[in-house]
């Protein structure tokens, strides 16, 4: 039994934001999307200040709030511990969004052709994409996922349904890592089966202290951190990303 | 995408139309973005393609991932040492930017009056090539040095550029001291190596992160990724960080210890810490005695007391040491045990050794003096000389593959630390903290190449020749600027009025390839006037660059990423590789990679061919010989140009082996060209220099020549502290600018990269809280950001928005670079570049032409603040 | 009695078209249409065009003023069945009158709530599909809309039919436009002893079974916000209870103003007695009491009892951006609970007074509803994002005036066919007598 889950190393992390780009060329998300996140913070004052990053993917929690609430079952939870939306039975009414602790939803507020940033019609594009919307359209993403074969891998984006990380899992499903791990420069995203005690993430986590992102709500999170303490209450955010969609 | 959309409607039969509309109905399922390639019949067609990155310095290696031909994601090659299958965030966005609809799609003519946003029609290649090929020879004819060949922050090392210039024997300008030049100058006299200052990361115990911004930029020579790979893996092994900025934020989480330096005065703490380091005694006598010029004598004039050996021409000035063994002078070359120390007496003179001479030079620099100066902790400062000599393990040596090496795990990074008025002193002084422990070129020590190649300039700066005027425009020889680093600055001035440097030509025809002076360049009302100056500018880049759409009279489109170029070093400083930039596309709409755009304007120019032609350049930069050397009466195309380079390395399948592998991996360098002392001669035969007698000499000259105090006072033989020229500002501009680069950015290059802009969307003024509270602004307001020029008393301001950090010295704001620019829509209206407000010229541009990155503001709130 | 002096004619207004009627009809349908407008343009541009925004990085509020209303609306409905419940149960003679009003309110409410589900969601024809195609009962969403609220929905439309039926039948006697109709409704109902005597037996037995439904949909109702540990200020044990009071509130409210104007329009005055509204009054009292208990005890666990962002949230709804909101749906409970003790004290009731009231809580309701929806969306964030900030655009506007207007049109409609007052039993007998 495989199940999946990411090791954030804080000890490394450069705050570099290269795996949010990853994702966001990866899985062709719309402009202000973010399923990775990576937080700045500041604590402190000068010259006793501490600066610290956060990356923050979906953390497929075992025991998901969101997947509890969706009321046509388009947020569900697989065997190997993916917490996936079906967004061809999302019914876009967000209620996996409210429920989420942390922050990880993205509704598709308008037409995805209307959120890429540039206009592609130029016709000399066209040409050599053959229309392909953002130029750099993966098309894994329109292609049913796993063994229930459903449609979870975000693609289309479509208008009006909640999509989040995937964990890649169209990248997983071939045996291949997720985006923002592989882009990570310094390694410091791991990502494997922690049932295996054998698999490199396990290892790891067996050799060091970690903490799990609001553990005290319950959720059971797929995703720790090795390094750095959680954010506190005077945990300040520095260089935030401002975004209007 | 609407219109794929409903072609698809037309080619089903209404009933399936029927049914999508009402499917499109219930499920929004068309509500999609247009499948991949929509038009492709069949399976898609997928591979991964190797080339290199486009927007940065070190040239990531990656795959492209091409679903039917279409480049769909940049991965990080794996094989390549730098990367190792990662990229940055630059290196994942630039995807967008070959895609780009703003990109220049053909070549341009202006058709409007220079000096304000261009109007250009598109034109053909043809006429392009011809129009720049006669302007450049109608100037050659008379002086084919009037002919300004400009290139900025360059990716790969490129061979053709160079071919280009030998080829038509035009000057060559480059970025100059507005990047690191000052540090390469000090490190090139002080140790001979072309570089700034890096370390030895496998083996590294303390190292002093000294202006690094660690987290989102270069270091040394690399862009960015591969220092901090090395950096984080140090730090697991135990390695301790001592960060030396006025910003904590470039050194993030990894500060171990963070001495928030007063901007400028670099030069002041690198005097305290050898004050220290020789004071509590972590000196190295043996390193210091064999391989520097610490033993040589130095007379009361503070020059070198030297013997003549040889007759005419072959004569050379052997300096003289005082010998131990022999109680006496004897000539360098000949002694068996010099003294380090002490003074002597010699027929009746004095003599020191120079040592001896810097360590009484340092006696004034002592931490309480440097507490004050530099706005530290006095105990601090003496803590990190302590344990910076502790960790040095003085006397110790380690094994390497069989060689025996002196191990001192102690060193400093350091690069953009030289963008300050005393830039060129500063980094000889900082050289010489890791000098006193003998840590230069040891296991574990400072490094400032990956290779011990010993640099011309060494040799070149032992005599500091000044001329006579007239001076060509670059002021080479100068009685100015003697060592001189080709700085666009020195040419702004000496444009807007030759007569003053006593100059008599100026250049007329200006080439730009991959340069933006007017957006990135200090003091950018200087740089605009000079353009307005040439009478012709071409302009070869992807993008209307500011500086093309202000003043250029024809664009030449470049390709991005889609075209050849190298040859590529792919070395992490461990291992040795090499690359090409390989194109994963064609070019796309009209552009031209730039070897093909070289190779039609040599031609059209008419040095194509011959035996000093371009192609026989290019033949000799490559190595290109006997069967692999190109034909010198026949245009090849880049590819074969490569070919024959990969054949000439006995690489099997010429160009298919990168076309196949992307990489070459030569394999470790060995420690003979790594580590100094291991190179035979040792640190390949240069003395280093740690007294700079042709300083001394060279100012005496420019005395003598009637040059002002301001060009000669910083040539001096020890590296000595004055206040910078910015200090004599008004007490009312309270405040110090600094400037950084952000990881979201790459110089003004990636403005037009919708993808980054998400991240870093538009300038700011980083400002400690308490500051911003005594300004009276909070997070997000807008402020005038307003510059005061100490020399000229003339002011310049920006309007920018404040972000707080307690991450800053509260006397010290700061504004990156990458804003300010115009030219392309998506990069447009993102605010100001500091480089508006930074002054250039005399005071901010000193001794060897360093540009100073630092300058004194006022902030003031800019509601109704317009008051100035 | 009344009804004597209503001939010639139906009852009650029954089939009189008044200009100032036909008026009102209009301007509703007109709201209507501008709303229906609105949602076209959120259905086909996506819901962009809202104010609603995504949480996190997306600094805004993903539920908004739909939800809200979709809340007060299910509250509304709540009050509705229970008058007519406990006037079924307990055979209220002297309530009667308010038992059709009542009933009506429920299902149209209910109908309203509905409709504001479907116009927040992002794929609203694929919702109504998949909401039962692949329900999922523990969703505590499904739990509320989908089961129980369709559960006493289906309750109170037998009332409503049950009732309508008798009138029909009775006014099926008169030769009218309407009597086709009439007689279709009646559905062959004689009104024989037998029969009346049927009907009140199912009337209670099927009151006796609503009132559990009741208390479970309100609660469920509570849990879709009180469940949420995720968003500070919603995890509260006290939202289910505090939800069916507020509900309760809102609707006995509504139910005083809609009363009121019936008894205006459609000479109710003989039945809709000074006694009736002082009873209504009293109740709204009571409730009001222990709602502003409610609040208070909220309020003291927000501020002292909860974590740090629980009082975070709290301090937005106190001094924050959302004070203006929270003071004054407290001032529109405050005030009309001072009314409402004073007029029982001094046993005195002024119909206006209690309208006013009446008016007061139900925007109160609004405010307290949207306070519960947002700040902890756009303030209760457990990790250190920025706070965000929500506004509804015209769009949401003029979908949620549409309803409410819908709301009227149905009901100023209904009460042309089937008298909005239940017919007292001797009028019965008066009609029976003539013919
Ligand atoms: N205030 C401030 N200013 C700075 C700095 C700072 O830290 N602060 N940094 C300084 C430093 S370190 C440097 S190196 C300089 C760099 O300054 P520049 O060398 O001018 O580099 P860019 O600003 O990136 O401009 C490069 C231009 O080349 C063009 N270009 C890009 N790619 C290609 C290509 O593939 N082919 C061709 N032909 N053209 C291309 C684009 O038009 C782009 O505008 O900026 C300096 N400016
Ligand atoms: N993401 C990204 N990476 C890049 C580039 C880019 O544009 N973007 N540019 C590339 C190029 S061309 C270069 S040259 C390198 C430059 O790479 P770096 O040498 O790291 O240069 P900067 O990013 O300018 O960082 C300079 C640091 O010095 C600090 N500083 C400023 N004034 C002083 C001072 O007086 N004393 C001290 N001790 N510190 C000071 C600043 O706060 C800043 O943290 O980066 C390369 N890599
Ligand atoms: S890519 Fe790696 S280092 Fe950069 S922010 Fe993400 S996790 Fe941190
Ligand atoms: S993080 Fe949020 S969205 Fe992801 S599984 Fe947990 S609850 Fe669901
Ligand atoms: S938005 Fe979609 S996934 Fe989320 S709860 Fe609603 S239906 Fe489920
Ligand atoms: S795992 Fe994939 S989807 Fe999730 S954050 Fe990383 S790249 Fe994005
Ligand atoms: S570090 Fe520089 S070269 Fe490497 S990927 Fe990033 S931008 Fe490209
Ligand atoms: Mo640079």
């Amino acid at each position: 039994m495989t199940k999946y889950a990411m090791v954030v190393d804080l000890n490394r992390c450069q705050g570099c934001r290269a795996c949010m780009e990853a994702c966001k060329v990866e899985n062709n998300t719309a402009e202000g999307v973010f399923w990775m996140h990576v937080f700045r913070f500041e604590t402190g004052e000068f010259p006793d200040t501490r600066q610290s990053y956060l990356p923050r993917p979906c953390m497929h929690c075992d025991n998901a709030p969101c997947v509890k609430v969706c009321p046509v079952g388009a947020r569900y939870k697989r065997e190997d511990g993916l917490v996936l939306t079906d967004f061809e039975r999302c019914i876009g009414c967000r209620y996996c969004e409210l429920a989420c602790p942390y922050g990880v939803n993205y509704f598709n507020w308008r037409k995805p052709a209307d959120s890429y940033f540039l206009d592609w019609g130029d016709t000399d594009i066209q040409a050599a994409t053959g229309g392909a919307i953002p130029p750099y359209r993966n098309p894994d993403l329109d292609e049913p996922q796993g063994a229930e074969r459903r449609m979870t891998a975000g693609g289309g984006h479509h208008k009006g349904v909640m999509e989040k990380c995937t964990f890649c899992v169209h990248r997983v499903e071939k045996g291949m890592l997720p985006a923002c791990v592989t882009t990570c420069p310094v390694a410091a995203l791991r990502f494997g089966d922690v049932e295996d005690a054998a698999s490199p993430v396990s290892k790891f986590l067996r050799e060091h202290e970690h903490f799990r992102l609001l553990e005290e709500t319950g959720t059971e999170p797929s995703v720790f951190y090795v390094g750095g303490n959680p954010p506190g209450s005077e945990t300040r955010q520095i260089e935030t990303i401002e975004v209007g969609v | 995408m609407l219109s794929l959309t409903r072609r698809r409607f037309l080619q089903g039969s209404a009933v399936t139309a029927g049914a999508l509309a009402a499917h499109r109905w219930l499920f929004g399922g068309l509500e999609t973005l247009a499948r991949a390639d929509p038009l492709a019949q069949g399976p898609p067609v997928e591979d991964m393609f190797p080339t290199t990155c486009w927007i940065g310095k070190q040239d990531c290696g990656m795959l492209a991932r091409r679903i039917d031909g279409r480049v769909v994601k940049f991965e990080g090659h794996p094989g390549n040492p730098r990367n190792a299958g990662t990229l940055c965030p630059k290196g994942q966005a630039q995807i967008v930017s070959i895609y780009d609809p703003n990109r220049v799609k053909t070549p341009l003519v202006r058709t409007n009056a220079k000096g304000q946003k261009g109007e250009f029609r598109p034109t053909s290649w043809d006429e392009a090539i011809t129009m720049i090929a006669d302007q450049v020879n109608e100037v050659r004819a008379r002086n084919p040095k009037l002919v300004l060949w400009q290139k900025g922050r360059s990716k790969a090392k490129d061979f053709y550029d160079d071919a280009f210039v030998k080829s038509i024997g035009c000057s060559k300008l480059g970025h100059g001291a507005y990047c690191s030049d000052a540090g390469y100058r000090a490190l090139e006299y002080t140790i001979g190596l072309h570089g700034v200052q890096h370390p030895d990361f496998q083996n590294v115990d303390y190292l002093l992160a000294w202006g690094w911004n660690i987290t989102n930029a270069g270091g040394n020579k690399f862009c960015w990724l591969t220092w901090p790979r090395q950096m984080v893996v140090a730090r697991e092994r135990g390695m301790k960080i001592v960060h030396i900025d006025p910003r904590l934020r470039s050194a993030g989480p990894f500060a171990d210890k963070w001495l928030p330096i007063k901007p400028g005065t670099d030069l002041a703490l690198a005097l305290a810490l050898c004050h220290e380091l020789v004071n509590q005694g972590y000196v190295d006598t043996e390193y210091l005695t064999n391989y520097t010029n610490g033993p040589h004598l130095v007379g009361e004039d503070g020059l070198f007391l030297t013997e003549t050996v040889g007759e005419g021409d072959e004569a050379e000035q052997v300096p003289i040491v005082w010998s131990a063994s022999a109680d006496g002078p004897v000539r360098a070359d000949q002694a068996s045990q010099a003294k380090l120390d002490g003074t002597y007496e010699i027929d009746g003179a004095t003599y020191r050794t120079a040592y001896q001479a810097f360590t009484e030079h340092l006696a004034q620099y002592d931490p309480d003096w440097a507490e004050v100066v530099c706005g530290l902790d006095a105990q601090q400062i003496r803590q990190v000389a302590r344990e910076f000599g502790e960790h040095a393990r003085i006397g110790s040596t380690t094994v390497v593959d069989g060689v025996q090496i002196p191990y001192r795990p102690v060193s400093i990074m350091s690069y953009h630390m030289a963008q300050q008025e005393l830039g060129f002193q500063a980094l000889r002084a900082m050289t010489y903290v890791a000098m006193l422990v003998g840590a230069v070129g040891a296991v574990g020590g400072m490094f400032s190449d990956f290779e011990w190649k010993i640099h011309k300039n060494y040799a070149a700066f032992e005599e500091l020749t000044v001329g006579d005027p007239p001076y060509d425009y670059m002021l080479n020889k100068s009685k100015y600027f003697p060592i001189n680093t080709g700085f666009p600055g020195v040419v702004a001035k000496v444009m807007l009025d030759p007569e003053r440097y006593e100059v008599e030509e100026l250049p007329e025809v200006c080439i730009l390839h991959m340069v933006n002076p007017v957006a990135a360049f200090p003091g950018q009302a200087e740089i605009m006037a000079s353009y307005e100056k040439f009478r012709f500018v071409a302009a070869i880049t992807p993008w209307l660059s500011e500086t093309a759409d202000y003043y250029a009279d024809v664009v030449l489109p470049a390709a991005t990423i889609e075209k050849y170029e190298g040859v590529i070093s792919a070395s992490d400083g461990i291992l040795d590789a090499k690359t090409l930039r390989l194109p994963p596309m064609e070019p796309l709409f009209e552009s031209r990679g730039e070897i093909d755009i070289y190779l039609d304007l040599t031609e059209a120019i008419g040095t194509l061919f011959g035996d000093d032609g371009y192609l026989a350049v290019v033949n000799s930069e490559l190595k290109l010989e006997g069967e692999f050397a190109l034909p010198l009466d026949r245009k090849p195309t880049p590819r074969e140009i490569f070919d024959r380079w990969a054949r000439s390395q006995g690489l099997e399948g010429g160009i298919e082996y990168f076309e196949r592998n992307g990489v070459w991996v030569k394999g470790l360098i060995p420690p003979e060209k790594r580590y100094g002392y291991a190179a035979d001669p040792p640190f390949g035969g240069a003395l280093h220099r740690i007294y700079g007698a042709s300083l001394l000499a060279a100012q005496r000259q420019m005395q003598s020549k009637g040059a002002d105090e301001i060009y000669w006072r910083d040539y001096t033989a020890l590296p000595t502290w004055r206040a910078p020229t910015m200090e004599s500002s008004p007490a009312e501009y309270d405040l110090y600018l600094i400037s950084y680069h952000m990881i979201e950015h790459k110089q003004s290059r990636t403005g037009m990269v919708p993808l980054l802009n998400e991240l870093a969307p538009h300038q700011r003024v980083d400002m400690c809280p308490r500051t911003a509270r005594r300004i009276g602004v909070a997070e997000g307001d807008e402020v005038w950001v307003e510059s005061h020029n100490a020399v000229t008393a003339e002011t310049r301001r920006v309007k920018t928005v404040v972000a707080l950090t307690e991450g800053i010295r509260p006397d010290t704001v700061a504004m990156p670079h990458h804003y300010g620019l115009w030219s392309v829509p998506e990069s447009s209206d993102r605010g100001p570049t500091p480089n508006a407000i930074y002054p250039t010229g005399e005071g901010y541009m000193a001794n060897t032409a360093d540009q100073s990155f630092h300058v004194k503001v006022r902030v003031y709130p800019a509601n109704g603040g317009d008051e100035a | 009695m009344a009804v004597r002096t209503t001939t010639p004619g139906l009852p009650y207004g029954v089939g009189r078209l008044t200009t100032a009627w036909k008026a009102f009809v209009a301007i509703a349908a007109a709201v209507v249409a501008l709303g229906l407008y609105a949602f076209l343009r959120e259905v086909t541009q996506g819901m962009r065009v809202t104010g609603l925004r995504n949480l996190g990085t997306g600094g805004g509020a993903t539920w908004g003023l739909y939800i809200t209303f979709v809340v007060y609306f299910i509250g509304v409905s709540f009050a509705g069945i229970t008058i007519a419940a406990l006037i079924r149960l307990f055979d209220l003679r002297h309530l009667r009158p308010l038992a059709r009003m009542a009933e009506v309110l429920t299902v149209v409410a209910l109908v309203l709530g509905a409709f504001a589900i479907v116009v927040d969601l992002g794929q609203p024809v694929r919702g109504v599909i998949n909401l039962f195609r692949y329900a999922r009962p523990q969703s505590p969403f499904f739990g509320t809309f989908a089961l129980v609220l369709a559960g006493y929905f289906f309750a109170s439309l037998v009332y409503l039919y049950l009732g309508s039926r008798r009138d029909a039948a009775t006014m099926a006697r008169e030769p009218t436009r309407l009597q086709g109709l009439h007689r279709f409704v009646a559905a062959g109902y004689g009104d024989t002893p037998a029969e009346r005597e049927r009907h009140r037996r199912a009337s209670f037995w099927l009151a006796l079974a609503i009132l559990p439904l009741l208390v479970i949909a309100h609660s469920t109702l509570g849990f879709v916000f009180g469940l949420q540990i995720g968003r500070p200020g919603w995890y509260s044990a006290l939202q289910a209870p505090g939800f069916v009071v507020l509900a309760g509130v809102s609707g006995i409210g509504l139910l005083i103003v809609l009363a009121a104007i019936v008894r205006r329009t459609c000479g109710g005055e003989d039945c809709l007695t000074e006694r009736v509204f002082a009873w209504l009054g009293r109740f709204l009292l009571v409730l009001l009491l222990v709602y502003v208990y409610f609040l208070a005890t909220e309020l003291l666990t927000g501020t002292y009892a909860a974590g740090e962002r629980e009082v975070d949230v709290t301090r937005q709804l106190l001094t924050g951006d959302y004070a203006w909101i929270f003071w004054a749906s407290v001032a529109l409970l405050v005030l009309p609970l001072g009314v409402l003790a004073w007029q029982a004290l001094s046993r005195r009731w002024s119909i206006g007074l209690l309208v006013a009231s009446g008016v007061a809580v139900n925007l109160a309701a609004i405010g307290k509803r949207y306070l519960i929806a947002v700040p902890s969306q756009t303030h209760g964030q457990l990790l250190p994002y920025e706070a965000g900030s929500y506004a509804p655009t015209w769009i949401e506007y003029a979908v949620v005036a549409g309803l409410l207007a819908l709301g009227a049109l149905v009901i100023a409609l209904f009460m042309k066919f089937i008298p909005i007052i239940e017919l007292p039993d001797e009028s019965r007998e008066e009609v029976t007598a003539d013919a």
